[in-house]
C-alpha cells in the first residue's frame, strides 16, 4: 500500500514537471485570481477595523440643566456606568466647558460675558462589542426623558449611513469573492479537462491494465495541489509586498492579516481539488 | 473461464457480432480468426468489458457482464492481460516502467517489481531493453514490450488482438511462441488474426468469425 502511495505521488510530481505548459498556465490562472481574491481579503479585513474604529468613535454627549450641581452629577454619571452598553462616562464640569471654549474659540468666555453660561456636561463612549445602534438610539431616548437633561448630542445618523456604506461594501465584496471562486473553478476545471484530454492515451492505458478510477485521478489531484499551492503561495507574495509598497508609499497602515497565506492557500486548495474532481467525473464517467 | 451466451452487439453501422454462443475453458490457447471487419476486436472488447452485449451475456472468470458494475471493471481487468496490435506503450517510460505499470495498479511492492519485471523482460527477451524508451525499438520489439506487460500481472486470461498484425513473419512466429509458453504455465490465450498461415499446423482451438457471426468451430 505504501509502495502504491508512493508511486502515485511520483506519478503526480513526475506528471507536474512534464506538463509544463499546461501546468503553467493553471498556475497563471490560481495566480491572478488569488490575487485578486488577496487583495479583495485585505481590503475585506481593513473595513471590518474601519467599523471597529467607527464604533470606538461612536461617542455621544448629554448637557445637564443648570440646577444640576456637580453632587446630582456625580450620582448621574454612577448610574450611566451601570449600564452595559457604556464603557466610560467623562464629567465635564463648567470649569473643563470653559476650558474647552477657550481651546477652541480663543475667548474666554467668563471675560466675555462676566459668568460661565456653559452647562455641564457629560461625554458617554459605548462599547464595541454587542454594538447595537437600536438599543442605543433606545438608550439616549430615555436620557432624553429625563427632567435633569437638557440636550443630547449625538451623530448615530451619521455613523450609522456609513456603516450601512461600508456593509453594502461588505456584501459587494462576498459577491466578488464568490463570482471569483466561481472563476476560478471554470477555469481550472476547464485545464484539467485539457490537460486530461491531452493525456487520454495514458488514462486508457491505465484502464485497460486495471486501473480504478481514483488511482488514475489521484496522480491529478497531486498536480492540482501542486498548482493550487504554488500559484497561491505567489499569488500572497505579490498582495502582501503590494501592500507593504502601498502603506510605505502613500503612508497608510494597511493591515494584512498574518494568516492570509493559510487562507489563501487553502482556499486554492479546495477549489483546485474540486475543481479537478469535478473535471475528471465528466471524463472518467 | 470465458462463456458467450448468445451474445449480441451491434454497432450504429450494422456491424458487430450476433448470436455468439461459445465457451473457452481454463489454459485453453484459442484462435479467432476472420477477416477485416468480421467481429474479432468486437469480441475480445466484450471480454474485457470496453463493450457490453445488447443481447445476451458474457461471462469472464467469475464477472458477468449483466451484473457488473462500472466502478468494478477495473477488478476484472486486473485479471485480464490485454495486448494491442498499436501496442499502447506510454513513449515517455522506459520499457521497464511500461511492464512495471500494471504491477503498480495492483499495490505490488518495489522489491516483488523488479523481480516479477525482470522474469518477464527474460521471457520475451528484452532485458536489454529495459532501460530504452518504445520510440527506440522496432515494431516487433515494441510488441514483445506489450506482451510482456500483459503477462507480468500473471492474470488469468491474456487477450491479444492482431498482436503479429504489423510484424513481418518471422517476428510473428516469435510472438507465437513467446503467447504459447504463457499458454504452457497456466493462462488462458485468446489471440484474434487475420493471418492463417500462421496458425496452420498449431494445434489449437480456432474459432472463426465472419460478419459476425461464428461460422466454424
Amino acid at each position: 500500500m505504501i509502495d502504491k502511495i508512493a508511486f502515485l505521488f511520483a506519478e503526480g510530481l513526475k506528471n507536474f514537471l512534464r506538463n509544463k505548459l499546461t501546468n503553467f498556465l493553471c498556475v497563471i490562472t490560481i495566480l491572478i485570481n488569488f490575487t485578486i481574491l488577496g487583495t479583495f481579503f485585505v481590503v475585506g479585513f481593513n473595513t471590518d477595523s474601519l467599523v471597529d474604529f467607527f464604533r470606538s468613535k461612536y461617542t455621544f454627549e448629554i448637557f445637564l440643566n443648570d440646577e444640576v450641581d456637580l453632587k446630582q452629577s456625580n450620582t448621574i454619571v454612577t448610574d450611566l456606568k451601570a449600564n452595559s452598553a457604556i464603557s466610560s462616562v467623562m464629567l465635564i464640569d463648567k470649569e473643563k466647558s470653559a476650558d474647552i471654549f477657550l481651546k477652541e474659540f480663543g475667548e474666554n468666555v467668563e471675560d466675555m460675558l462676566g459668568y460661565n453660561p456653559l452647562p455641564i456636561s457629560l461625554k458617554i463612549s459605548l462599547q464595541k462589542d454587542n454594538f447595537d445602534l437600536k438599543k442605543i438610539e433606545l438608550l439616549i431616548d430615555e436620557i432624553e426623558g429625563y427632567n435633569f437633561v437638557d440636550s443630547v448630542e449625538y451623530r448615530g445618523a451619521y455613523i450609522d449611513s456609513i456603516e450601512d456604506r461600508i456593509n453594502l461594501f461588505i456584501f459587494l465584496f462576498l459577491v466578488l469573492v464568490i463570482g471569483i471562486v466561481f472563476i476560478s473553478i471554470q477555469m481550472i476545471s476547464n485545464t484539467v479537462k485539457l490537460s486530461m484530454s491531452n493525456r487520454s492515451d495514458f488514462i486508457e492505458i491505465l484502464q485497460y491494465n486495471g486501473a480504478s478510477n481514483m488511482f488514475i485521478k489521484i496522480p491529478f489531484f497531486i498536480e492540482s495541489i501542486l498548482q493550487s499551492t504554488i500559484g497561491a503561495f505567489i499569488a500572497f507574495l505579490l498582495v502582501n509586498y503590494s501592500f507593504i509598497v502601498i502603506n510605505s508609499y502613500f503612508n497608510l497602515n494597511i493591515q494584512v492579516d498574518d494568516v492570509l497565506w493559510a487562507w489563501m492557500i487553502g482556499l486554492s486548495l479546495i477549489i483546485g481539488i474540486y475543481a479537478s474532481n469535478r473535471a475528471m467525473k465528466r471524463i472518467l464517467l | 473461464m470465458v462463456e458467450f451466451k448468445n451474445i449480441t452487439y451491434n454497432y450504429s453501422s450494422k456491424s458487430g457480432i450476433y448470436d455468439v454462443d461459445l465457451s473457452i475453458q481454463d489454459n485453453e490457447f484459442c484462435f479467432l480468426v476472420g477477416p477485416t471487419g468480421s467481429g474479432k476486436s468486437t469480441f475480445l472488447k466484450l471480454l474485457y468489458f470496453d463493450l457490453f452485449p445488447d443481447k445476451g451475456d458474457v461471462r469472464v472468470l467469475k464477472y458477468l457482464s449483466s451484473k457488473i458494475k462500472k466502478k468494478d471493471i477495473h477488478r476484472a481487468r486486473k485479471k485480464i492481460g490485454v495486448i494491442f496490435q498499436d501496442y499502447k506503450l506510454l513513449k515517455q517510460r522506459t520499457v521497464y516502467e511500461n511492464i512495471a505499470l500494471p504491477l503498480h495498479i495492483n499495490g505490488i511492492g518495489r522489491k516483488k517489481i523488479s523481480n516479477l519485471v525482470n522474469e518477464a523482460l527474460e521471457l520475451t527477451e528484452l532485458s536489454r531493453y529495459s532501460r530504452k524508451f518504445p520510440n527506440e525499438l522496432s515494431g516487433g520489439e515494441q510488441q514483445r514490450v506489450c506482451i510482456a506487460r500483459a503477462i507480468v500481472k500473471n492474470p488469468d486470461i491474456i487477450l491479444a488482438d492482431e498482436p503479429t498484425g504489423n510484424l513481418d513473419p518471422t517476428t510473428g512466429h516469435k510472438i507465437l511462441r513467446i503467447l504459447e509458453q504463457i499458454n504452457k504455465e497456466g493462462t488462458c490465450v485468446i489471440m484474434a488474426t487475420h493471418n492463417y498461415k500462421l496458425i496452420t499446423e498449431k494445434p489449437y482451438r480456432v474459432i472463426e468469425l465472419d460478419q459476425g457471426r461464428v461460422v466454424s468451430e
